[in-house]
């Protein structure tokens, strides 16, 4: 291709490409094509809790005491009004008619300045309501996070530093590492935009083999999705169309996956690139346009039936059972996608959770020297923005999310949230799928968000280079023995 | 009656008098203990007892009895280590013979030596994310104390041209309000290269902070977003580095300079680098530390807490031969005068305080410091610049309380120190010997 300038043909700019050598392009034409470009990008939109999340602090106002108070002050400030009626919450608590005789407790942001001015007559309690939410992994933390994330579509920024526990279980026993000068990109406020998000999925070879007149033979057999994560099939046991419906949807707009069961898929007509649906065998009828399957249990003769109709064939792989015999016994068979399932808080069935199990995962398929030719995804046990860059770096291509993404549509879970497929679901009363679609989207979008800040600290321009990057990650454990070991009453260390 | 919030403006004297006395009054009945622990104070890393402690030591100067001053319940880190005290009959007379002063320049190479009386000094909160009463509280506190506050990357109010002896001019990578001026004024230029909280992400000041005093200093249009770029972008190398500080080092001379970086997992190296650069200062900001803004996945989750980088990187300075050239300064989660101990026992010469300033002014670590739902940021006065909620810190009083929490600090590092065996504060650095690991249970 050869960029031209009408105006300027001294400056004439020769670009040299392949695909259109000797083409000879205007500046408009060649900016006009440079307008088709879109850069990928996810439409958020305040979208409002349909079920009021429990609030997070009870404010009760005495009031004898705050009667007592008004007398006093009014005589004491006579004339001066604005201080009479001067309130302590800048929020609009004790803003209502009635001001602080009929508090609005919603709006408290728990600042306390009310309390400590009034220690007589006004307390500020936490709300138990929202802290019996969840359970000890998907925390009442969690959940009104990601209610925050699926309303507004952003990422949470609050003030002052850390409030939790130093390290912790699970992935809170992870931190990910930064770079003090290096950066993706030099562009734009923080060099975000410019980084990769999209992940590949499917069959792809070590090494390119090429025939005698230059023709690659063993050509990738893959499909791209612009975020790390797909959508998990919601739990078996919640019959409720517009969940799938909304998963289908969302997965569109944010152009990923979102794998469903094969006969809801096409008693809704739900068939289409984005949708994958889950098969027992290879006789299963898919819809047209579908790309990937993902096959129930390991099964060769299916997975080579499903593979010769020209589909990608991922192979779910339960982590309750003996999952690595199981991994080795697909992948010696020819499976190229493994879905590996732990339960909601990240087991297996031995009890080892993800940051372990997954880098076991990944390392014996690095060992074997296959790694690239494996896509490897994970669901289970990602309750938070966090876990998914956690995941990656544990091992994983692509991160499947599933009860997070029940939460975003206000789902209350209950009974055994732990184990597969047996929670009691419970959605919100005027629940309908365009206001679903809208959260989940936003939830998307906000850890996409959350995914770059992450990357961008790091220095890492495409999400792809993070997987199984255990070196840009480090394990509290560790930095606990090499900087505590030499301490009296450290386990196994000084004395 | 309606008592809508109106439209703020400037607090009238008597509204003035009547807020600061319920505020005042408040914060000591509860430091007091007048009235119950409020239920809803506190979290794992400042617990209620910590923070009534040092609402406590703030307004007396002294150690509270009723409260546990000394530890958190995060379970980790500082909050799992102990002293190994010697026995008491070997204990040292507690008195102004203990010697907890800090030697900021240790290069040896004919600049300025500054030793502030403490091995504290304050950490960087610009102008727009804090009042010109806290900075001013605060270098003002710094001041009776022989030591410094850090501007932060916000320029440098006219005011604190007043106090310059004891103000550290920072630089980073927005260089907001940067001058040749605010450069040739100071004792400590500071380079921020990353900050503990946010690593590797810049800084944001909220449009709604942004206001027209701000944006003056600042070099900026008021209530627009500012960003703070990350990295420096004129710095890829430790030989860029090196330049930048060549380029201070031309207009001031003098100046000791301090780097500041976060603590990814080279930041050994990082320190070592910046040694050979020319830092007379190298500043950690661990991850744990406080902030105005910041994303919440970036809290606890990028770069590592100040208690896990401090030995490494004391340990790496040993192993190349220079650690005595250069002055270790670790922040970012340093909440009590037995955190500061701590952190010299793993390796540090001292330590930045941030977060505690805020809190033994009355801050609750509410967390709505970015503005909250109000948009106008801490209903305490502290990070905010709104034209009336700025008054409810009161320069005065502030830097009262700042001087009674660096008191009792002191007191209580001495505490440390005799029991210990220690008459110099210097000696404890990195005497991991002298410290005991709690296993087990929750700490
Ligand atoms: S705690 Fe703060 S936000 Fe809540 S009611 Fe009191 S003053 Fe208002
Ligand atoms: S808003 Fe004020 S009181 Fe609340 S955490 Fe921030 S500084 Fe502290």
């Amino acid at each position: 291709m050869v960029l031209t300038t009408e105006r300027e043909p001294e400056h004439e700019v020769v670009i040299e490409m392949s695909e259109s050598k000797g083409k000879v392009l205007t500046l408009e034409q060649a900016r006009a094509r440079a307008d088709t470009y879109l850069r990928y990008n996810i439409d958020t939109m305040e979208t409002a809790d349909r079920w009021k999340i429990p609030r997070r602090f009870n404010v009760k106002v005495g009031k004898f005491g705050l009667a007592k108070l008004l007398f006093k002050e009014f005589f004491k400030y006579f004339g001066h009004w604005e201080t009479v009626f001067s309130r302590p919450c800048t929020y609009g608590v004790f803003s209502g008619p009635v001001g602080g005789f009929s508090p609005r407790p919603n709006l408290c942001v728990g600042c306390l300045r009310c309390e400590v001015q009034h220690p007589d007559f006004v307390t500020v309690t936490p709300n138990g309501e929202l802290r019996a939410l969840g359970d000890k992994y998907l925390t009442w933390r969690h959940i009104s996070t990601i209610d925050e994330e699926a309303r507004k579509g952003s990422v949470p920024v609050r003030g002052q530093g850390y409030r939790g526990r130093f390290g912790g279980p699970g992935f809170d026993g992870m931190f990910t590492d930064m770079s003090e000068i290096v950066r993706p990109s030099r562009d734009g406020i923080h060099g975000r935009e410019l980084i990769g998000t999209q992940v590949d999925i499917g069959k792809k070879p070590m090494h390119l083999e090429f025939d005698g007149n230059g023709a690659i033979c063993n050509e990738p057999e893959m499909m791209t999705i612009q975020v790390p994560f797909l959508y998990s099939a919601p739990p078996t046991n919640l019959d409720d169309d517009r969940v799938v419906e909304i998963m289908a949807s969302a997965a569109a707009k944010v152009d990923t996956l979102a794998l469903l069961p094969v006969d809801v898929v096409n008693r809704l007509e739900l068939g289409g690139a984005n949708v994958a649906p889950i098969v027992n065998c290879a006789g299963c009828e898919v819809p047209e346009g579908t790309r990937l399957v993902e096959l129930r249990q390991w099964d060769e003769q299916a997975h080579d039936a499903l593979e010769n109709k020209g589909l990608l064939v991922s192979v779910a792989i339960d982590m309750s059972g003996d999952w690595r015999a199981d991994m080795k016994e697909a992948r010696l068979g020819g499976a190229s996608i493994l879905h590996l399932y732990a339960d909601h808080h990240g087991l297996d069935g031995e009890d080892g959770f993800l940051m372990d199990t997954l880098a076991e995962a990944h390392t014996n398929l690095v060992n074997a020297g296959i790694r690239d030719e494996i896509t490897l995804i994970g669901s289970g046990g990602i309750a938070g923005a966090d876990h998914l860059p956690k995941a990656i770096i544990s091992g994983l291509d692509a991160v499947g999310l599933d009860h997070s993404l029940l939460v975003a549509m206000q789902a209350r879970l209950s009974g055994d949230t732990k184990e597969r497929n047996s929670a009691t679901v419970q959605l919100p009363d005027d629940f309908d799928n365009a206001w679903g679609l809208q959260r989940v989207v936003n939830l998307s979008c906000s850890w996409r968000d959350q995914m770059l800040e992450i990357l961008g600290a790091m220095g890492v321009r495409e999400v792809r280079r993070l997987r199984g990057e255990f070196g840009r990650s480090m394990r509290c454990s560790v930095l606990e023995a090499e900087a505590f070991g030499e301490i009296e009453g450290y386990p196994g260390g000084g004395d | 009656m309606v008592f809508s919030p109106s439209e703020p403006k400037a607090p009238t004297p008597t509204l003035m008098s009547k807020t600061l006395h319920l505020m005042h009054d408040g914060l000591n009945a509860r430091a007091f203990s007048k009235a119950p622990k409020p239920e809803a104070l506190g979290d794992a890393r400042w617990t209620d007892d910590l923070i009534l402690a040092t609402w406590f030591m703030a307004e007396t100067g002294e150690m509270p009895e009723n409260f546990n001053y000394m530890t958190g319940k995060s379970n980790g880190g500082f909050d799992r280590l102990d002293f190994k005290f010697i026995p008491e009959q070997e204990w040292l007379e507690h008195g102004e013979h203990l010697d907890t002063r800090l030697n900021l320049n240790r290069r040896d190479d004919g600049r300025q030596q500054l030793t502030p009386d403490l091995p504290i000094y304050g950490g960087g909160m610009s102008y727009g994310s804090v009042s010109v009463n806290v900075m001013m509280a605060r270098a003002r506190n710094a001041k009776r104390w022989n030591s410094f506050m850090s501007t932060g990357e916000g320029g440098y109010p006219s005011e604190l041209y007043g106090m310059k002896e004891n103000v550290i001019t920072q630089v980073a990578t927005g260089y907001f309000g940067v001058e040749e001026k605010s450069i040739k004024a100071t004792p400590i230029v500071e380079f921020k290269y990353a900050q503990g909280a946010k690593p590797g992400l810049g800084g944001h000041l909220l449009a709604a902070k942004a206001g027209e005093e701000v944006a003056k200093i600042r070099g900026s249009v008021p209530f627009v977003s500012l960003f703070s770029p990350f990295p420096f972008h004129s710095t890829y190398s430790v030989e860029d580095h090196m330049k930048h500080i060549d380029w201070i080092q031309t207009i001031n001379p003098e100046a000791l300079i301090s780097v500041k970086v976060s603590t990814p997992h080279d930041v050994d190296m990082v320190a070592v680098g910046s040694f050979y650069a020319g830092a007379h200062i190298i500043h950690l900001d661990g991850s744990y530390g406080g902030t105005g803004a910041a994303p919440e996945i970036a809290k606890k989750n990028i770069a590592m807490p100040i208690e896990l980088a401090i030995p490494k990187v004391h340990k790496f300075l040993i192993k190349e031969g220079v650690r005595d050239k250069v002055t270790l300064i670790a922040s970012g989660g340093i909440r009590t005068a037995d955190d500061v101990a701590k952190a010299i026992a793993l390796g540090a010469d001292g330590v930045v305080f941030g977060t505690s300033d805020l809190v033994a002014m009355g801050c609750t670590r509410c967390s709505n410091c970015e503005g909250g739902p109000s948009g106008r940021g801490c209903p305490w006065g502290l990070t905010t610049t709104d034209i009336e909620l700025k008054e409810w810190v009161q320069q005065d009083w502030g830097e009262e309380r700042l001087y009674n929490f660096y008191a009792a600090v002191q007191w209580r590092l001495r505490d440390i120190m005799r029991k210990l065996g220690l008459s110099a504060i210097g000696d404890l650095r990195g005497r991991t010997d002298l410290l005991r690991y709690i296993s087990g249970g929750e700490a």
